[in-house]
Protein backbone atom coordinates (compact mmCIF):
# COMPACT_ATOMS: atom_id res chain seq x y z
CA UNK A 1 0.00 0.00 0.00
CA UNK A 2 1.49 3.58 -0.84
CA UNK A 3 0.27 6.74 1.34
CA UNK A 4 0.04 9.28 -2.02
CA UNK A 5 -2.95 10.62 -2.70
CA UNK A 6 -5.33 9.14 -5.60
CA UNK A 7 -6.69 9.99 -9.07
CA UNK A 8 -10.57 10.26 -8.34
CA UNK A 9 -11.48 13.53 -9.70
CA UNK A 10 -11.70 12.87 -13.53
CA UNK A 11 -13.75 9.38 -13.12
CA UNK A 12 -16.37 10.70 -11.20
CA UNK A 13 -17.65 12.53 -13.62
CA UNK A 14 -18.13 9.20 -14.99
CA UNK A 15 -20.16 7.68 -12.79
CA UNK A 16 -22.25 11.43 -12.69
CA UNK A 17 -23.06 11.71 -16.13
CA UNK A 18 -24.42 8.08 -16.33
CA UNK A 19 -26.58 8.31 -13.15
CA UNK A 20 -27.77 11.54 -13.26
CA UNK A 21 -29.88 10.77 -16.53
CA UNK A 22 -31.78 8.36 -14.78
CA UNK A 23 -35.99 9.43 -15.46
CA UNK A 24 -37.32 8.83 -12.27
CA UNK A 25 -37.19 10.50 -9.08
CA UNK A 26 -36.27 7.26 -7.31
CA UNK A 27 -33.15 6.39 -9.60
CA UNK A 28 -32.20 9.68 -9.32
CA UNK A 29 -32.29 9.69 -5.75
CA UNK A 30 -30.14 6.61 -5.74
CA UNK A 31 -27.84 7.68 -8.48
CA UNK A 32 -27.05 11.07 -6.23
CA UNK A 33 -26.39 8.24 -3.41
CA UNK A 34 -24.09 6.42 -4.99
CA UNK A 35 -22.46 9.65 -6.60
CA UNK A 36 -22.41 10.66 -3.34
CA UNK A 37 -21.03 7.49 -1.58
CA UNK A 38 -18.69 7.33 -4.75
CA UNK A 39 -16.68 10.76 -3.92
CA UNK A 40 -16.34 9.96 -0.19
CA UNK A 41 -15.02 6.59 -0.78
CA UNK A 42 -12.89 7.89 -3.61
CA UNK A 43 -11.95 11.01 -0.62
CA UNK A 44 -11.11 8.06 2.06
CA UNK A 45 -8.56 6.26 -0.19
CA UNK A 46 -6.53 9.93 -0.55
CA UNK A 47 -7.17 9.85 3.55
CA UNK A 48 -10.02 11.94 4.07
CA UNK A 49 -10.79 10.37 7.52
CA UNK A 50 -14.56 12.69 7.60
CA UNK A 51 -15.61 11.79 4.15
CA UNK A 52 -14.88 8.08 5.21
CA UNK A 53 -16.20 8.38 8.62
CA UNK A 54 -19.48 9.54 6.96
CA UNK A 55 -19.65 7.16 4.37
CA UNK A 56 -19.06 4.61 6.82
CA UNK A 57 -22.40 5.76 8.78
CA UNK A 58 -24.49 6.29 5.63
CA UNK A 59 -23.84 2.41 4.39
CA UNK A 60 -24.40 1.01 7.57
CA UNK A 61 -28.12 0.84 7.81
CA UNK A 62 -28.10 0.02 4.25
CA UNK A 63 -25.86 -2.94 4.47
CA UNK A 64 -27.77 -3.92 7.71
CA UNK A 65 -31.09 -3.92 5.96
CA UNK A 66 -29.54 -6.40 3.29
CA UNK A 67 -28.30 -8.73 6.27
CA UNK A 68 -31.90 -8.39 7.89
CA UNK A 69 -33.60 -9.55 4.22
CA UNK A 70 -31.43 -12.36 4.24
CA UNK A 71 -30.74 -13.71 8.25
CA UNK A 72 -34.20 -13.02 9.79
CA UNK A 73 -31.95 -12.11 13.24
CA UNK A 74 -31.05 -9.33 14.47
CA UNK A 75 -27.58 -10.34 15.95
CA UNK A 76 -26.68 -12.52 13.75
CA UNK A 77 -27.32 -9.47 11.14
CA UNK A 78 -25.01 -6.92 12.91
CA UNK A 79 -22.45 -9.37 13.48
CA UNK A 80 -22.43 -9.17 9.37
CA UNK A 81 -22.55 -5.39 9.17
CA UNK A 82 -19.45 -5.05 11.53
CA UNK A 83 -17.95 -7.50 9.25
CA UNK A 84 -18.76 -6.06 5.90
CA UNK A 85 -17.60 -2.75 7.54
CA UNK A 86 -14.08 -4.67 8.00
CA UNK A 87 -13.96 -6.38 4.69
CA UNK A 88 -14.89 -2.87 2.95
CA UNK A 89 -11.75 -1.12 5.40
CA UNK A 90 -9.56 -3.89 4.31
CA UNK A 91 -9.94 -3.80 0.63
CA UNK A 92 -10.43 -0.65 -0.09
CA UNK A 93 -8.07 -0.27 -2.23
CA UNK A 94 -10.09 -2.15 -4.86
CA UNK A 95 -12.62 -0.15 -5.32
CA UNK A 96 -12.19 2.03 -8.82
CA UNK A 97 -13.64 5.24 -8.31
CA UNK A 98 -14.80 5.41 -12.30
CA UNK A 99 -17.54 2.48 -11.11
CA UNK A 100 -20.47 2.81 -9.54
CA UNK A 101 -19.79 2.30 -5.57
CA UNK A 102 -23.00 0.27 -4.75
CA UNK A 103 -22.24 -3.02 -6.27
CA UNK A 104 -19.15 -3.02 -5.07
CA UNK A 105 -20.58 -2.68 -1.48
CA UNK A 106 -23.13 -5.07 -2.06
CA UNK A 107 -20.57 -7.40 -3.87
CA UNK A 108 -18.73 -7.58 -0.58
CA UNK A 109 -21.64 -7.65 1.83
CA UNK A 110 -23.10 -10.59 0.04
CA UNK A 111 -19.82 -12.36 0.73
CA UNK A 112 -20.50 -11.70 4.52
CA UNK A 113 -24.11 -12.70 4.45
CA UNK A 114 -23.22 -15.80 2.81
CA UNK A 115 -20.54 -16.57 4.93
CA UNK A 116 -23.31 -16.24 8.17
CA UNK A 117 -25.31 -18.40 6.32
CA UNK A 118 -22.80 -21.36 5.76
CA UNK A 119 -21.77 -20.39 9.49
CA UNK A 120 -25.66 -20.75 10.41
CA UNK A 121 -25.74 -24.18 8.59
CA UNK A 122 -22.74 -25.72 10.28
CA UNK A 123 -24.12 -24.56 13.73
CA UNK A 124 -27.61 -25.62 13.22
CA UNK A 125 -26.80 -29.06 12.17
CA UNK A 126 -25.17 -29.70 15.36
CA UNK A 127 -26.84 -27.50 18.15
CA UNK A 128 -30.11 -26.24 18.94
CA UNK A 129 -30.25 -23.21 20.72
CA UNK A 130 -32.26 -22.84 24.04
CA UNK A 131 -34.68 -19.49 23.70
CA UNK A 132 -38.16 -18.65 25.51
CA UNK A 133 -40.59 -20.33 23.04
CA UNK A 134 -38.85 -23.85 23.79
CA UNK A 135 -40.80 -23.40 27.55
CA UNK A 136 -44.14 -23.92 27.91
CA UNK A 137 -44.88 -20.41 28.90
CA UNK A 138 -43.34 -17.46 29.09
CA UNK A 139 -43.98 -16.60 32.77
CA UNK A 140 -41.31 -18.46 34.91
CA UNK A 141 -43.61 -20.23 37.63
CA UNK A 142 -45.81 -21.78 34.85
CA UNK A 143 -42.82 -23.63 33.61
CA UNK A 144 -41.96 -25.16 37.29
CA UNK A 145 -45.00 -27.77 38.17
CA UNK A 146 -42.64 -29.20 41.20
CA UNK A 147 -42.10 -26.01 42.09
CA UNK A 148 -45.32 -24.48 42.82
CA UNK A 149 -46.53 -27.60 44.09
CA UNK A 150 -43.89 -26.87 46.80
CA UNK A 151 -44.73 -23.48 47.19
CA UNK A 152 -48.16 -24.36 47.55
CA UNK A 153 -46.94 -26.91 50.54
CA UNK A 154 -44.75 -24.37 52.30
CA UNK A 155 -47.37 -21.25 52.35
CA UNK A 156 -50.06 -23.82 53.69
CA UNK A 157 -47.99 -25.13 56.46
CA UNK A 158 -47.38 -21.16 57.02
CA UNK A 159 -50.52 -20.17 57.41
CA UNK A 160 -50.58 -22.91 60.92
CA UNK A 161 -48.25 -21.03 62.18
CA UNK A 162 -49.09 -18.72 65.25
CA UNK A 163 -49.29 -15.31 63.84
CA UNK A 164 -46.36 -13.71 65.66
CA UNK A 165 -44.25 -16.43 63.96
CA UNK A 166 -46.36 -16.21 60.61
CA UNK A 167 -45.52 -12.85 60.42
CA UNK A 168 -41.80 -13.22 61.28
CA UNK A 169 -41.22 -15.94 58.32
CA UNK A 170 -43.37 -14.12 55.76
CA UNK A 171 -40.90 -11.00 56.37
CA UNK A 172 -37.79 -12.38 57.19
CA UNK A 173 -37.66 -15.69 54.77
CA UNK A 174 -40.30 -14.94 51.81
CA UNK A 175 -39.87 -11.49 51.46
CA UNK A 176 -36.51 -11.52 52.49
CA UNK A 177 -36.18 -8.74 54.46
CA UNK A 178 -33.22 -7.72 56.96
CA UNK A 179 -33.92 -7.74 60.62
CA UNK A 180 -33.48 -3.88 61.30
CA UNK A 181 -36.07 -3.53 58.24
CA UNK A 182 -38.45 -6.20 59.84
CA UNK A 183 -38.20 -4.83 63.47
CA UNK A 184 -38.91 -1.20 61.95
CA UNK A 185 -42.42 -2.70 59.95
CA UNK A 186 -43.46 -4.72 62.61
CA UNK A 187 -42.59 -2.56 65.56
CA UNK A 188 -41.63 -5.79 67.36
CA UNK A 189 -37.79 -5.70 68.67
CA UNK A 190 -35.06 -7.80 66.43
CA UNK A 191 -34.47 -10.81 69.70
CA UNK A 192 -37.69 -10.97 69.46
CA UNK A 193 -38.07 -11.77 65.47
CA UNK A 194 -35.01 -13.93 65.81
CA UNK A 195 -37.17 -15.92 68.30
CA UNK A 196 -40.15 -16.23 66.44
CA UNK A 197 -38.48 -16.96 63.34
CA UNK A 198 -36.16 -19.86 65.09
CA UNK A 199 -39.28 -20.96 66.58
CA UNK A 200 -41.50 -21.00 62.94
CA UNK A 201 -38.31 -22.71 61.61
CA UNK A 202 -38.73 -26.16 64.52
CA UNK A 203 -42.51 -25.87 63.80
CA UNK A 204 -42.28 -25.87 60.12
CA UNK A 205 -39.90 -29.05 60.13
CA UNK A 206 -42.21 -30.44 62.38
CA UNK A 207 -45.29 -30.38 60.12
CA UNK A 208 -43.21 -31.33 57.00
CA UNK A 209 -41.79 -34.75 59.24
CA UNK A 210 -45.45 -34.91 60.55
CA UNK A 211 -46.93 -34.91 56.88
CA UNK A 212 -44.11 -37.02 55.03
CA UNK A 213 -43.49 -33.79 52.85
CA UNK A 214 -39.32 -33.20 52.29
CA UNK A 215 -38.35 -30.85 54.25
CA UNK B 1 -17.96 -7.54 20.05
CA UNK B 2 -17.87 -3.53 20.11
CA UNK B 3 -20.65 -1.69 18.72
CA UNK B 4 -20.91 -0.92 15.61
CA UNK B 5 -20.26 3.32 16.33
CA UNK B 6 -17.43 2.07 18.37
CA UNK B 7 -15.81 -0.36 15.03
CA UNK B 8 -16.17 2.62 13.02
CA UNK B 9 -14.39 4.89 15.27
CA UNK B 10 -11.79 2.67 14.61
CA UNK B 11 -11.71 2.04 11.20
CA UNK B 12 -12.23 5.83 10.87
CA UNK B 13 -8.96 5.91 13.19
CA UNK B 14 -7.04 3.28 11.08
CA UNK B 15 -7.95 5.00 8.04
CA UNK B 16 -4.57 6.01 6.14
CA UNK B 17 -4.45 6.41 2.78
CA UNK B 18 -4.52 4.18 -0.10
CA UNK B 19 -3.55 3.48 -3.99
CA UNK B 20 -6.49 2.23 -5.94
CA UNK B 21 -5.33 -1.20 -7.68
CA UNK B 22 -4.12 -0.79 -11.74
CA UNK B 23 -6.74 -2.04 -13.60
CA UNK B 24 -6.92 -5.95 -14.06
CA UNK B 25 -5.06 -5.87 -17.44
CA UNK B 26 -1.89 -3.51 -16.40
CA UNK B 27 -1.58 -5.85 -13.67
CA UNK B 28 -1.56 -9.25 -15.78
CA UNK B 29 1.64 -7.19 -18.03
CA UNK B 30 2.96 -6.41 -15.13
CA UNK B 31 2.97 -10.48 -13.69
CA UNK B 32 3.27 -11.42 -17.38
CA UNK B 33 6.60 -9.55 -17.49
CA UNK B 34 7.85 -11.05 -13.98
CA UNK B 35 7.27 -14.70 -15.52
CA UNK B 36 9.19 -13.43 -18.47
CA UNK B 37 11.76 -12.05 -16.78
CA UNK B 38 12.02 -15.63 -14.96
CA UNK B 39 12.17 -17.45 -18.01
CA UNK B 40 14.84 -15.29 -19.60
CA UNK B 41 17.12 -16.15 -16.50
CA UNK B 42 16.10 -19.65 -16.73
CA UNK B 43 16.95 -20.04 -20.28
CA UNK B 44 20.85 -18.17 -19.79
CA UNK B 45 21.71 -20.31 -16.60
CA UNK B 46 19.71 -23.55 -18.06
CA UNK B 47 19.72 -23.24 -21.57
CA UNK B 48 17.13 -24.24 -23.91
CA UNK B 49 16.79 -28.45 -24.58
CA UNK B 50 19.16 -29.31 -26.91
CA UNK B 51 16.46 -30.18 -29.67
CA UNK B 52 14.61 -26.69 -29.55
CA UNK B 53 15.57 -25.64 -33.57
CA UNK B 54 13.34 -29.42 -34.12
CA UNK B 55 10.50 -28.70 -31.70
CA UNK B 56 10.01 -24.87 -33.13
CA UNK B 57 9.42 -26.35 -36.30
CA UNK B 58 7.06 -29.03 -34.80
CA UNK B 59 3.52 -27.58 -35.08
CA UNK B 60 2.12 -29.54 -32.37
CA UNK B 61 5.02 -28.66 -29.77
CA UNK B 62 4.63 -24.85 -31.03
CA UNK B 63 0.71 -25.13 -30.74
CA UNK B 64 1.38 -26.70 -27.29
CA UNK B 65 3.64 -23.65 -26.38
CA UNK B 66 1.16 -21.30 -27.52
CA UNK B 67 -1.61 -22.84 -25.59
CA UNK B 68 0.36 -23.10 -22.62
CA UNK B 69 1.65 -19.27 -22.63
CA UNK B 70 -1.63 -18.05 -23.51
CA UNK B 71 -3.43 -20.37 -20.50
CA UNK B 72 -0.59 -18.42 -18.34
CA UNK B 73 -1.79 -15.32 -19.80
CA UNK B 74 -5.62 -15.49 -19.85
CA UNK B 75 -5.81 -17.33 -15.93
CA UNK B 76 -3.55 -14.64 -14.86
CA UNK B 77 -6.24 -11.69 -16.16
CA UNK B 78 -8.79 -13.86 -14.64
CA UNK B 79 -7.36 -14.02 -11.81
CA UNK B 80 -6.79 -10.00 -11.09
CA UNK B 81 -10.35 -9.48 -12.99
CA UNK B 82 -12.24 -12.00 -9.97
CA UNK B 83 -10.12 -10.68 -7.47
CA UNK B 84 -12.08 -7.51 -7.70
CA UNK B 85 -15.20 -7.69 -5.38
CA UNK B 86 -17.86 -6.03 -8.06
CA UNK B 87 -16.54 -8.17 -11.17
CA UNK B 88 -18.51 -11.04 -12.76
CA UNK B 89 -17.70 -14.38 -11.52
CA UNK B 90 -17.74 -15.30 -15.01
CA UNK B 91 -14.48 -14.15 -15.79
CA UNK B 92 -12.59 -17.48 -14.07
CA UNK B 93 -13.90 -19.14 -17.63
CA UNK B 94 -11.73 -17.04 -19.65
CA UNK B 95 -8.81 -19.22 -20.00
CA UNK B 96 -10.53 -22.26 -21.07
CA UNK B 97 -10.29 -22.08 -24.32
CA UNK B 98 -6.26 -21.73 -24.19
CA UNK B 99 -6.45 -24.18 -21.43
CA UNK B 100 -7.86 -27.09 -23.68
CA UNK B 101 -5.90 -26.25 -26.47
CA UNK B 102 -2.47 -26.84 -23.96
CA UNK B 103 -4.00 -30.12 -22.65
CA UNK B 104 -5.00 -31.52 -25.88
CA UNK B 105 -1.72 -31.04 -27.10
CA UNK B 106 0.35 -32.31 -23.96
CA UNK B 107 -2.14 -35.71 -24.05
CA UNK B 108 -1.09 -36.31 -27.75
CA UNK B 109 2.40 -35.69 -26.85
CA UNK B 110 2.99 -38.21 -23.90
CA UNK B 111 0.80 -40.49 -25.91
CA UNK B 112 3.07 -41.04 -28.58
CA UNK B 113 5.91 -40.46 -26.44
CA UNK B 114 4.64 -43.17 -24.28
CA UNK B 115 4.75 -45.70 -26.78
CA UNK B 116 8.23 -44.92 -28.28
CA UNK B 117 9.84 -44.49 -24.94
CA UNK B 118 8.29 -46.97 -22.64
CA UNK B 119 8.47 -46.85 -18.94
CA UNK B 120 11.65 -48.24 -18.62
CA UNK B 121 13.15 -44.78 -20.59
CA UNK B 122 11.79 -42.93 -17.07
CA UNK B 123 15.31 -41.53 -15.54
CA UNK B 124 15.43 -40.32 -11.90
CA UNK B 125 18.05 -37.42 -12.75
CA UNK B 126 15.30 -36.19 -15.30
CA UNK B 127 12.75 -36.25 -13.05
CA UNK B 128 14.93 -34.46 -10.41
CA UNK B 129 16.15 -31.78 -13.06
CA UNK B 130 11.88 -31.70 -14.32
CA UNK B 131 10.96 -31.00 -10.46
CA UNK B 132 13.72 -28.15 -10.07
CA UNK B 133 12.61 -26.75 -12.95
CA UNK B 134 8.76 -26.81 -11.76
CA UNK B 135 10.17 -24.75 -8.54
CA UNK B 136 12.39 -22.56 -9.84
CA UNK B 137 9.43 -21.12 -11.69
CA UNK B 138 7.09 -21.23 -9.97
CA UNK B 139 7.70 -20.59 -6.19
CA UNK B 140 9.14 -16.88 -7.64
CA UNK B 141 5.58 -16.49 -9.44
CA UNK B 142 3.76 -17.84 -6.96
CA UNK B 143 4.63 -15.05 -4.05
CA UNK B 144 4.12 -12.28 -7.00
CA UNK B 145 0.56 -13.49 -7.15
CA UNK B 146 0.17 -13.61 -3.23
CA UNK B 147 1.78 -10.39 -3.17
CA UNK B 148 -0.19 -9.22 -6.22
CA UNK B 149 -3.69 -10.53 -4.92
CA UNK B 150 -3.13 -10.39 -1.39
CA UNK B 151 -6.15 -8.74 -0.73
CA UNK B 152 -8.12 -11.75 -1.77
CA UNK B 153 -7.54 -13.49 1.69
CA UNK B 154 -10.55 -10.73 3.03
CA UNK B 155 -12.77 -11.60 0.56
CA UNK B 156 -11.99 -15.46 0.80
CA UNK B 157 -13.17 -15.89 -2.60
CA UNK B 158 -11.60 -19.78 -4.02
CA UNK B 159 -12.06 -18.76 -8.07
CA UNK B 160 -9.07 -15.94 -7.78
CA UNK B 161 -6.75 -18.86 -6.40
CA UNK B 162 -8.01 -21.33 -8.84
CA UNK B 163 -7.15 -18.87 -11.71
CA UNK B 164 -3.92 -17.99 -10.31
CA UNK B 165 -2.36 -21.70 -9.83
CA UNK B 166 -3.16 -21.95 -13.41
CA UNK B 167 -1.42 -19.53 -14.33
CA UNK B 168 1.37 -20.21 -12.48
CA UNK B 169 0.75 -24.06 -13.81
CA UNK B 170 0.85 -22.44 -17.64
CA UNK B 171 3.76 -21.05 -16.91
CA UNK B 172 6.06 -24.32 -15.19
CA UNK B 173 4.87 -26.10 -18.10
CA UNK B 174 6.11 -23.24 -20.31
CA UNK B 175 9.27 -23.63 -18.91
CA UNK B 176 9.71 -27.50 -19.06
CA UNK B 177 8.51 -27.25 -22.83
CA UNK B 178 11.65 -24.86 -23.64
CA UNK B 179 14.23 -25.94 -21.91
CA UNK B 180 13.58 -29.61 -20.57
CA UNK B 181 14.74 -32.47 -22.94
CA UNK B 182 12.24 -34.46 -24.82
CA UNK B 183 13.34 -37.61 -23.78
CA UNK B 184 11.91 -37.59 -20.19
CA UNK B 185 8.20 -37.32 -22.03
CA UNK B 186 6.59 -39.16 -19.22
CA UNK B 187 8.22 -36.93 -16.01
CA UNK B 188 7.46 -34.02 -18.06
CA UNK B 189 3.51 -35.10 -18.44
CA UNK B 190 3.53 -36.66 -14.88
CA UNK B 191 5.04 -33.11 -13.14
CA UNK B 192 3.16 -31.06 -16.00
CA UNK B 193 -0.48 -32.59 -14.48
CA UNK B 194 1.19 -33.46 -10.98
CA UNK B 195 2.51 -29.91 -10.57
CA UNK B 196 -0.79 -28.32 -12.12
CA UNK B 197 -2.80 -30.54 -9.13
CA UNK B 198 -0.73 -29.99 -6.61
CA UNK B 199 -0.64 -26.29 -6.96
CA UNK B 200 -4.45 -26.19 -7.61
CA UNK B 201 -5.11 -28.34 -4.12
CA UNK B 202 -2.57 -26.21 -2.38
CA UNK B 203 -4.06 -23.17 -3.79
CA UNK B 204 -7.15 -24.13 -3.14
CA UNK B 205 -6.83 -25.36 0.53
CA UNK B 206 -3.96 -23.26 1.95
CA UNK B 207 -4.45 -20.01 -0.18
CA UNK B 208 -6.22 -18.04 2.46
CA UNK B 209 -4.05 -19.19 5.56
CA UNK B 210 -0.83 -18.58 3.16
CA UNK B 211 -2.44 -14.94 1.62
CA UNK B 212 -2.86 -13.62 5.33
CA UNK B 213 0.74 -14.25 5.93
CA UNK B 214 1.28 -11.32 3.48
CA UNK B 215 -1.26 -9.30 4.43
CA UNK B 216 -1.05 -8.37 8.34
CA UNK B 217 -4.18 -6.90 9.69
Amino acid sequence: MSSRPQRPAPALSLVADNETSAPHSEQRGNADRNLDWSICMALAQSGDREAYRGLLIEITPYIRSLAVRQLHNRADAEDVVQETLLTVHAVRQTYDPTRPFGPWLVALANRRIVDALRRGGRIGARETPFEEEHETFVPLAANYHDAAADGRTVQAAVERLPPGQREAIRMLKLEEMSLQEASRTSGTSVAALKVATHRAMKNLRKLFEHSGKPK
Amino acid sequence: MNTTPHLIDSLVADAAPVRPLRPPLERTLTWMLIAGFILTLLGISHGFRPDIDTCLRDPLFLTGLAGSFATAALAGGAAFTVSLPDRSRAWILLPLPALALWMASIGYQCLTDWIRVGPGGVQLGEAATCFSLVLLTSIPLWVAMLVMLRHVAFLRDPAAAIAATLAVAAVAASALSLFHNVGASAMVLIWNFGATAVLVLFGSVFWNRVSSWVNPR
